[in-house]
């Protein structure tokens, strides 16, 4: 690993030398299957946790959830205040209640409360505004429209910043804007007195020329849920009450009763935070003119940033959700953790016609063995012995807290489907006053909505697997000259200290180029014997046994070995890369097992079977019909890769793909043996040994230590009345009711749709169960169950209430990866665009009241569909100007993508990283956010951009010398290797980013692929393209479309 | 003429001898003689009279382009020479301007009818550096048993030691799947690996090991010891020195690899053989050396302990329910395998043919290996075949030996020959029985029916040494115009010319000329009966009744033995008609009866005690041996020694047991010493320890010092059986005896004799039928 051509030299932060000493823990202390599950918790300190990257090795420990999860909470702020005063709330309560809708709280005269509007203000900047205000100031805003007071609820309303739509048709001045509780980034510390406003003490002068909110100010602060102690503004947040706001918003836990009410919808919002603040959601594009929007007061993603205590189910009735990416502990008392499963709406409704009325999708984003935050109780194991767990006889449900015990507990009603059946002998006991059974919380099965239970032979077909990894390497030449194979080489000398080291642990070995070279790595004292496999048409194995080995009997080998890869084809000069017949032999060799295949490739697969051509060549030189058929060359070319993923799929192996490439390498074909196996793809492209090791060691890392099951099936079930409708993720599916995965690990989400076959009773709930069959690490068959109920309702305005932006944000960008590889880029945009218009447009028509009609009303839970939308047409997979291989990964990527991952993958987040260390006071690794609009990046700064995938790090042209020193050491701009490796400088300012930047990593179980963007540079090109709120040749800006979108349902509603 | 002499000398300098010394002039003569004309050649036999020509030959004009020889005509005054088999009149080169009645050159002399042009080397640098290294290829068995394994091992490390510093190595193994070591390779071990499964083209083979056909770098000795790093386009690693190292580079890579080499690793099904992919393995290994440059002389040399059970090639399925094939499944065609197994087999020798590489062929087992599908890679070839027990028994462990030593004991293994045959004309070549190839080089000479490798009057010999024998039929078709008998034509002449490459790398051309007389009128019989050569006769007959045997179906060679026997006394011998007492033969035909009645009996006829692979074993040495060596094939010698007299022949009859004698028969294949009872009762209380019987202890080392000498100079070793009479072991001694006592006559069998147990016709009877059939009208 000497090897020039290496690891840099110096580890870059997060990146552990080889020396270093991160073990896994000892697997004696990990008997318990709880600690099985903690294992890999990615946050997890460093020590003998995995964490998914090296970097917290050695560091003391750190405390996940202490200060990152509230960076802006400063104590001052109240975490849940209701919002200016509004309604009686129960605001404090962090989960909502829905009270049947009689009990609605609201006056009668209110009617639903509507989500705000909040009214634009010409030429306001709302105290929030963040640093960019000077550019605002340049907007003409017509003034005093803001004058708040008109609004029922003078304080929220103030500060709304114009809303800019066209001209033409709205009339200028009209309604105001409505401000959203979902405060883009940074917002004031609460406790901070509106006066203070103005002088807010940032760093950025802030621009806002508005009159500082008025008093309600203060109320409002409160309102917010986090506080935002960023540079940046408050934002205005009381500025709600534009003159069609009209009914604050309610607090939280309060239930609508009128199906009409608009504003309800806020508070459907499942967010942790009560306060949603009154104003809801909508974004009103009055028939003002549309320059009158201000961009400062349309609703962003607010990070939730205190750890919030999540309690599944709240007197009897399921819990809204916290927002997927807040930090939040969860109580499972009988639904199980949002992290395994979270519907995309909390109520379900009870007629087909009701889920089609509003547009909405109804599917489960199961996410099985998805990390557990590390306060959480761990999920229990249950043996029942040689029986097994308890099943419904008819739909073979396993028992779960939902079933019913009758009968004094001598018989059960499964809550799936509704037979009555027998209690086992050995199982019964006596109901308590209360219905229950006595034992039912001593019992995990009938207490938590998470349990797994110890599987018995009858779930076996063979005994269960040991855990095995098998590298394949490409030595082409290509990978050979780029240092792929050096860096493949070192990744895995590394990452193999840190597989777990059961005895049953194995692993083999194999590189590649036009031939495939086995390496036979049990041999007394002798070296590894290298065996060819010439014939790459027709491939076989070249040994029956000592191609996998213990890895106890191979550590030594297999070190020698990784280390003389590399000088061993040192001149190799076959540039030919038979991919495909590597993978097929070395699948020959997993077979008796299954197992993992770990291949790392560097080119266009070109030889032996499965061999592809560059079509993206091929299409441009054919431009006539590349524009219409550009989408063919998303689908892989054949179905050479299908047949052999289903093949490989049916023996349990699993191909995790890692391509470091240069080139185009037809990701489209490539990807479908992963996508079908349950594996992952992970793209390097352009690779550089220099900047890209690291994360190649850290993927590789986290690939094989994560907690992960083997030869799994998975099935959901769900109540009468709905049924499966399908399944979409990385998986292998034979008949339509399971899927097949022969991995899944913390990071595989799945999402299952569902469709009615019949209608539920309103008050009835209705239970989804998923049950993952798998087994572990250790080598234990083990059921995972996960049940999730939820109730029923015939209301359209609790749908919208209930619904979950992230899950359908998530459900949404699945749909559109889907359609990339069928329809033309342009018809998926339209599509992603009209999903999120017919939503809208349905809560305008049904929840809206008339009178707002000339107001873009948005329901509070999704107040930011607009803006993910439009992030999402914008994105990398539905940008027309992408490269072929990027927008197959980020299909690809998308399938199989967890729900807290997806709308930062569209809608990344941004840190100035100049005003990092400018606060003392702050304790929070993570610095605020920033708008993605290219008015908040300043040429004097250098900012920081994730997407939980990629980072990259802007540089402005006039970025002062010292800063550059700083953190990269070097006072130049050009200075700056474009092959960059972040280093820590012995500054503050170095330091905070590199902590700033590792505790992204661990909450993105990512490593980021960090890379250097300068303005002058394409690069710079670049980082502009994910200023999605921009106005940019690939489509409208935030506020344009935010117009956009109001016409179109105005257009619908005529 | 070469008449007939005693055995040994009767092939002479030329190594010719021929069923018919005297020629019948017309085709129908010839068909009544009943034995074909035929002649069995020994192209490059040693011989202490041989000389050797510094310089080319001088060739008549084409299409002639027959060698100056003695029974040329010279004119000396003119400097021109007459062809005696075109008639052409050639003149002289300048460089032989001297030539006079006084001052001849070499080849003129009468005595050098047979004689050795040393030619001059290729002028292909690489081509002569190649053919100076001769590459042995092993291919070795791994499906073999943990003892089998080392035996082996042992013989390859022992004939690693033995090999010429020059010559190049490669190692294949082989069992469920084909290994072929990169000897070349010097960071790890490093094998290709080929699925034993899978039929696979020279070119995919080519492609599959990264190399380039018909290349070989120019460095060919040493040159992969510097495998050089770095170069842009390196020709070595297209090249087959990766695989084929000097000995003297790789012995110790050999002897490390040779030392981890296990057996092979795939599981074996229960009621299930090894799968052992033979086939493949040596289709790869002749696809290997395609790599090399034309004209290398190269042997695969494959050691093999077991049928080929999967892949091309197959000789039985895996499934142990199934036997092996035997003579009488191929008799009732129920040897599924068989056919598609010789087609590929004999793919892989036209293969070996066209590059001129040799295959040796060592099977060692117990059970049959399949010898008789692969049998036609070895004889197109002119490999070697030694079938033994076991790769412990002799029988292997000293052949293999054999052929990598040097010197005296040398077998001469030459590389790459050519053989053409110049006749005279009416003269037509029918083909060849015998280890070689037909190159399909039609000639005037060719006949239109085809013996053996035939339509051709030039033939390949990839392998052959110095006991190489071939048998070359003739056909006598004289035209309608040649000239009536007269004067000129009384005499025939034959040119054989070999081409070959010595051990050593030289090329060699050599040239043996004979002459034999017309026979005129079909009166004469006296003249053909003086010209018949009856051990010459009688091996011809075993090998055309073989080749018949093998090569058409529902072939009854008893009967035709027997019907040809009696055709022939009927027209050579001497009696009365209808008298069977009144029969005679001529000593030219004498003792052919006996050969005959001998060869009925004999491995090569009777096939049903053997299996087909010793079958097919016995028949390619019948094929490869000179006449003298294969007379003892058929009719074994039987030599007495007793304390009464010297060693003395004896007749191959069982009369000839006594129980105070020792017996030595050689059966060629094998050599058993038999004590009679007595001698063994003597030696068993160990008489021979004592100093007062000595007589004795000499007469017990006698038949084994004869014996020795016997194995010494055999190739393959012959495997020695030491018996005693009535032991178990004695019938390798009994089955080869004429049973002019069974226990039928068991009343008049004489104290300390023997009987034997058969139905089988005695020699007696024999003749009496004999008599009878051939007297009758």
């Amino acid at each position: 690993m000497a090897s020039s051509s290496g690891p840099p030299s110096r580890p870059p932060p997060g990146y552990i030398p080889p020396s270093s000493t991160v073990r896994q823990p000892n697997p004696a202390t990990l008997a318990g299957p709880m600690q099985n599950l903690q294992i890999g918790q990615p946050m997890a300190q460093p020590g003998p946790n995995p964490a998914p990257y090296g970097a917290f090795a050695g560091q003391g420990p750190i405390s996940r959830f202490g200060p990152p999860g509230r960076p802006l909470g400063s104590p001052a702020i109240a975490p849940i205040g209701p919002i200016v005063g509004n309604g009686p709330s129960s605001s404090a309560i962090p989960g909502q209640r829905f009270p049947p809708p009689a009990n609605s709280q609201y006056p009668a005269g209110r009617g639903p409360a509507p989500p705000f509007q909040s009214q634009v203000q010409p030429g306001r900047s709302f105290p929030g505004s963040p640093p960019l205000g000077a550019s605002l100031s340049s907007q003409t805003l017509p003034p005093a429209q803001n004058s708040v007071p008109s609004q029922p609820i003078p304080r929220a309303v103030a500060a709304s910043p114009p809303f800019a739509g066209p001209p033409s048709q709205y009339p200028p001045g009209v309604p105001p804007f409505q401000g959203y509780p979902g405060r883009p980034l940074q917002q004031p510390p609460p406790a901070i007195p509106p006066a203070s406003y103005s002088a807010t003490p940032q760093p950025a002068p802030q621009s806002f020329s508005g009159p500082p909110p008025p008093p309600s100010f203060t109320g409002l602060s409160r309102s917010q849920p986090f506080a935002a102690p960023g540079p940046s503004q408050m934002f205005s947040r009381p500025p709600i009450s534009s003159s069609s706001y009209q009914v604050p918003p309610s607090m939280p836990g309060v239930m609508q009763a009128p199906p009409r009410m608009y504003g309800m919808a806020a508070h459907g919002q499942s967010t942790g935070f009560p306060t949603a603040v009154g104003q809801s959601p909508i974004a009103a594009a009055q028939g003002s003119s549309p320059s009158k929007i201000d961009p400062n007061q349309i609703p962003r993603p607010v990070p939730t940033l205190s750890e919030t205590i999540f309690e599944t189910r709240l007197g009897n009735q399921a819990n809204l959700p916290p927002p997927a990416s807040s930090e939040y502990v969860v109580r499972d008392n009988g639904n199980c953790s949002p992290r395994l499963m979270r519907c995309t709406v909390n109520q379900i409704p009870c007629t087909s016609d009701l889920i089609s009325t509003s547009s909405m999708p109804l599917a489960l984003l199961v996410q099985p063995l998805a990390l557990p935050h590390p306060s959480e109780e761990p999920i229990q194991v249950v043996d029942f012995g040689e029986s097994g767990p308890i099943r419904c006889s008819r739909c073979k449900g396993y028992i779960n807290p939902f079933m019913k015990f009758i009968d004094q507990g001598k018989r059960f009603i499964c809550n799936l489907c509704g037979f009555t059946d027998e209690t086992p002998r050995d199982y019964f006991c006596n109901l308590g006053p209360d219905g229950r059974r006595r034992d039912a919380d001593e019992r995990p099965e009938l207490c938590r909505g998470a349990v797994e239970f110890v599987a018995t032979k009858e779930y076996m077909v063979r005994d269960p697997m040991p855990p095995v990894f098998f590298f394949l390497i490409d030595v082409s030449m290509n990978a050979i000259q780029t240092g792929a194979t050096a860096a493949v080489c070192s990744a895995i000398g590394q990452a193999i200290a840190d597989l777990p080291e059961g005895p049953r642990t194995m692993v083999g070995l194999a590189t590649f180029d036009s031939t495939i070279h086995f390496y036979s790595l049990r041999r007394g004292s002798q070296q590894p014997l290298m065996l060819i496999v010439p014939d790459i048409q027709d491939v076989y194995t070249p040994l029956h046994s000592d191609i996998i080995v213990q890895l106890t009997e191979c550590r030594q080998h297999l070190g020698q070995l990784l280390e003389s890869i590399p000088s061993m084809f040192e001149t190799n000069r076959i540039s030919e890369s038979a991919f495909g017949a590597a993978t097929k032999a070395a699948f020959l060799a997993l077979k008796p097992t299954g197992g993992k295949l770990l291949v790392f490739q560097s080119v266009l697969p070109s030889a032996g079977v499965g061999s592809l051509s560059a079509r993206e060549a091929e299409g441009r030189a054919n431009v006539s019909s590349s524009d219409k058929e550009a989408h063919k060359l998303l689908q892989p070319i054949d179905k050479s890769y299908k047949t052999m993923a289903l093949e490989f799929a049916e023996q349990q192996v699993c191909v995790d793909a890692f391509i470091t490439a240069q080139s185009y390498v037809d990701m489209a074909s490539i990807s479908v043996i992963s996508a079908t196996t349950g594996g992952q793809v992970y793209y390097y492209y352009p690779f550089s040994a220099v900047s890209d090791s690291a994360k190649l060691y850290n993927d590789l890392r986290w690939n094989v230590t994560r907690p992960q099951g083997f030869e799994a099936v998975m099935r959901v079930r769900c109540g009468q009345g709905l049924q499966v409708q399908d399944y979409h993720g990385h998986f292998c599916k034979r008949i339509p009711t399971d899927i097949d995965l022969p991995a899944i690990d913390c990071d595989k989400t799945i999402m299952v749709t569902f469709k009615h076959d019949d209608k539920f009773q309103e008050g009835t709930e209705c239970a989804f169960q998923c049950a993952l069959l798998y087994t572990t690490m250790y080598g234990e068959r083990r059921i995972r169950v996960t049940t999730l109920s939820l109730p029923c309702t015939s209301m359209l305005s609790n749908l919208f209430r209930s619904a979950d932006l992230d899950a359908q944000f998530t459900c949404m960008l699945k749909q559109a990866a889907m359609g990339v590889p069928i329809n033309s880029l342009s018809q998926v945009r339209d599509q992603m665009t009209n999903f999120c218009i017919n939503i809208l447009h349905s809560y305008r028509k049904f929840c809206a009241t008339v009178s707002s009609s000339g107001q873009l009303i948005l329901p509070e839970a999704l107040k930011l569909l607009p803006l993910y939308t439009l992030a999402l047409t914008k994105s990398i997979g539905l940008r027309s100007d992408g490269r072929l291989d990027e927008r197959s990964y980020w299909v690809n990527r998308v399938a199989s993508l967890s729900v807290p991952l997806a709308a930062p993958l569209v809608y990344p987040r941004l840190f100035a990283v100049h005003s990092l260390g400018t606060k003392d006071d702050d304790e929070s690794a993570i610095p605020p956010t920033l708008p993605l609009s290219s008015e908040h990046i300043t040429d004097d700064g250098v900012y920081l951009l994730e997407n939980g995938e990629d980072a990259l790090i802007y540089v402005g042209n006039s970025v002062r010398n010292e800063m550059l020193e700083q953190i990269f050491g070097t006072p130049s701009v050009d200075g700056i290797s474009s092959q960059f490796v972040l280093q820590q400088h012995d500054n503050e300012l170095s330091k905070r980013l590199n902590d700033a930047i590792n505790e992204i990593r661990r909450q993105r179980c990512s490593f980021l692929r960090l890379r250097l963007c300068r303005k002058s540079d394409p690069s710079g090109m670049l980082f502009f393209s994910y200023m999605v709120e921009d106005k940019s040749p690939s489509g409208l800006s935030y506020v344009e479309f935010l117009v956009h979108v109001h016409r179109q349902i105005q257009t619908k509603m005529a | 003429m070469a008449e007939m002499a005693s055995a040994g000398e009767a092939e002479g300098i030329d190594g010719v001898r021929m069923t018919w010394n005297n020629w019948p002039r017309s085709k129908v003569e010839a068909s009544k003689s009943v034995v074909p004309i035929a002649a069995s050649i020994s192209p490059i036999r040693s011989h202490p009279d041989l000389t050797v020509l510094p310089y080319p030959p001088l060739r008549c004009k084409l299409p002639c382009s027959a060698v100056l020889n003695p029974f040329c005509h010279v004119d000396f005054a003119a400097k021109i020479w007459i062809c005696p088999f075109c008639h052409s009149r050639n003149h002289f080169p300048h460089h032989y301007a001297a030539v006079s009645e006084t001052n001849v050159p070499g080849e003129l002399y009468p005595q050098y009818t047979t004689i050795e042009y040393a030619l001059p080397a290729s002028h292909d640098p690489a081509a002569a550096a190649a053919a100076a290294s001769p590459v042995f290829l092993f291919v070795l068995d791994t499906c073999l048993i943990e003892d089998e394994l080392e035996f082996v091992k042992s013989a390859l490390r022992r004939a690693i030691g033995l090999l010429p510093d020059n010559a190049l190595v490669g190692l294949i193994s082989f069992g469920t799947q084909v290994h072929v070591h990169e000897l070349g390779f010097s960071d790890l071990s490093k094998i290709y690996v080929f699925r034993g499964s899978k039929e696979l083209g020279r070119d995919q083979i080519l492609d599959q090991l990264g190399l380039v056909p018909g290349q070989r770098a120019a460095a060919v000795v040493g040159g992969a010891a510097g495998y050089p790093k770095g170069m842009p386009s390196n020709p070595k690693s297209t090249s087959v020195t990766r695989f084929l190292l000097p000995a003297s580079d790789c012995e110790y890579t050999l002897n490390a690899l040779l030392d981890e080499l296990e057996r092979d690793q795939w599981p074996v099904e229960a009621g299930s053989r090894a799968l052992r992919c033979t086939g493949v393995a040596l289709s790869v290994a002749a696809g290997l050396l395609g790599a090399c440059l034309p004209g290398t002389g190269a042997r695969i040399i494959a050691l093999v302990g077991g049928p080929c059970t999967v892949g091309p090639g197959l000789i039985v399925s895996k499934d142990l329910s199934e036997p092996v094939r035997s003579h009488k499944d191929l008799d009732k065609d129920a040897a599924p395998h068989f056919h598609k197994a010789v087609k590929f087999y004999d793919g892989i020798a036209k293969q070996l043919v066209s590059q001129g590489h040799v295959l040796d062929l060592f099977a060692s087992a117990l059970d049959q290996v399949g010898v008789a599908e692969m049998k036609v890679i070895v004889e197109r070839t002119g490999g070697l075949v030694v079938l033994a027990e076991s790769f412990g028994h002799p029988v292997f462990k000293d052949s293999f030996k054999r052929i990598f030593e040097d010197g005296e004991n040398s077998l001469g293994l030459s590389f790459n020959g050519t053989l053409d045959i110049n006749c005279s004309k009416d003269i037509k070549i029918q083909g060849i029985i015998g280890s070689c190839a037909s190159l399909e080089k039609k000639g005037a000479a060719s006949a239109d029916t085809v013996v053996g490798q035939g339509n051709t009057t030039s033939w390949k010999l990839c392998g052959l040494d110095k006991s190489t024998c071939l048998t070359v039929f003739f056909d006598v078709a004289p035209s309608e115009k040649s000239s009536p008998p007269g004067m000129g034509n009384l005499q025939l002449f034959l040119q054989f010319l070999t081409t070959y490459q010595s051990p050593d790398g030289q090329i060699r051309l050599r040239v043996t000329t004979v002459t034999r007389k017309w026979v005129e009128s079909a009166s004469n019989t006296e003249e053909l009966v003086a010209g018949f050569d009856q051990e010459t006769a009688a091996v011809v007959m075993a090998r055309y009744a073989s080749l018949k045997m093998e090569s058409e179906e529902e072939f009854d060679a008893t009967r035709w033995l027997d019907r040809s026997l009696i055709r022939l006394c009927s027209r050579f011998g001497d009696y009365r008609k209808d008298d069977p007492a009144s029969f005679t033969l001529n000593p030219s035909f004498s003792i052919l009866p006996q050969f005959m009645f001998n060869l009925r009996r004999s491995q090569f006829f009777q096939v049903f005690n053997n299996s087909p692979d010793e079958t097919a074993y016995f028949r390619i040495l019948l094929n490869r041996e000179n006449i003298t060596n294969s007379v003892v094939m058929i009719q074994p010698s039987l030599i007495s020694y007793s304390f009464n007299s010297p060693p003395v022949p004896s007749l191959l009859d069982v009369a000839s047991i006594a129980a105070d004698r020792i017996l030595l028969l050689d059966a060629y294949f094998s050599v058993v010493v038999f004590h009679g009872m007595t001698i063994a009762q003597w030696r068993n209380m160990g008489y021979q320890n004592q100093p007062e019987h000595q007589a004795f202890a000499q007469l017990l080392q006698a038949p084994q010092e004869d014996a020795k000498i016997i194995i010494r100079e055999r190739f393959p070793v012959p495997r020695l059986v030491v018996c005693d009479q009535h032991g178990s072991q004695a019938r390798f001694l009994l089955a080869k005896l004429n049973p002019s006592a069974t226990h039928n006559s068991a009343n008049d069998v004489a104290p300390g004799s023997d009987v034997i147990f058969t139905d089988d016709v005695s020699l007696q009877v024999f003749f009496e039928h004999l008599q009878r059939l051939a007297v009758q009208s």
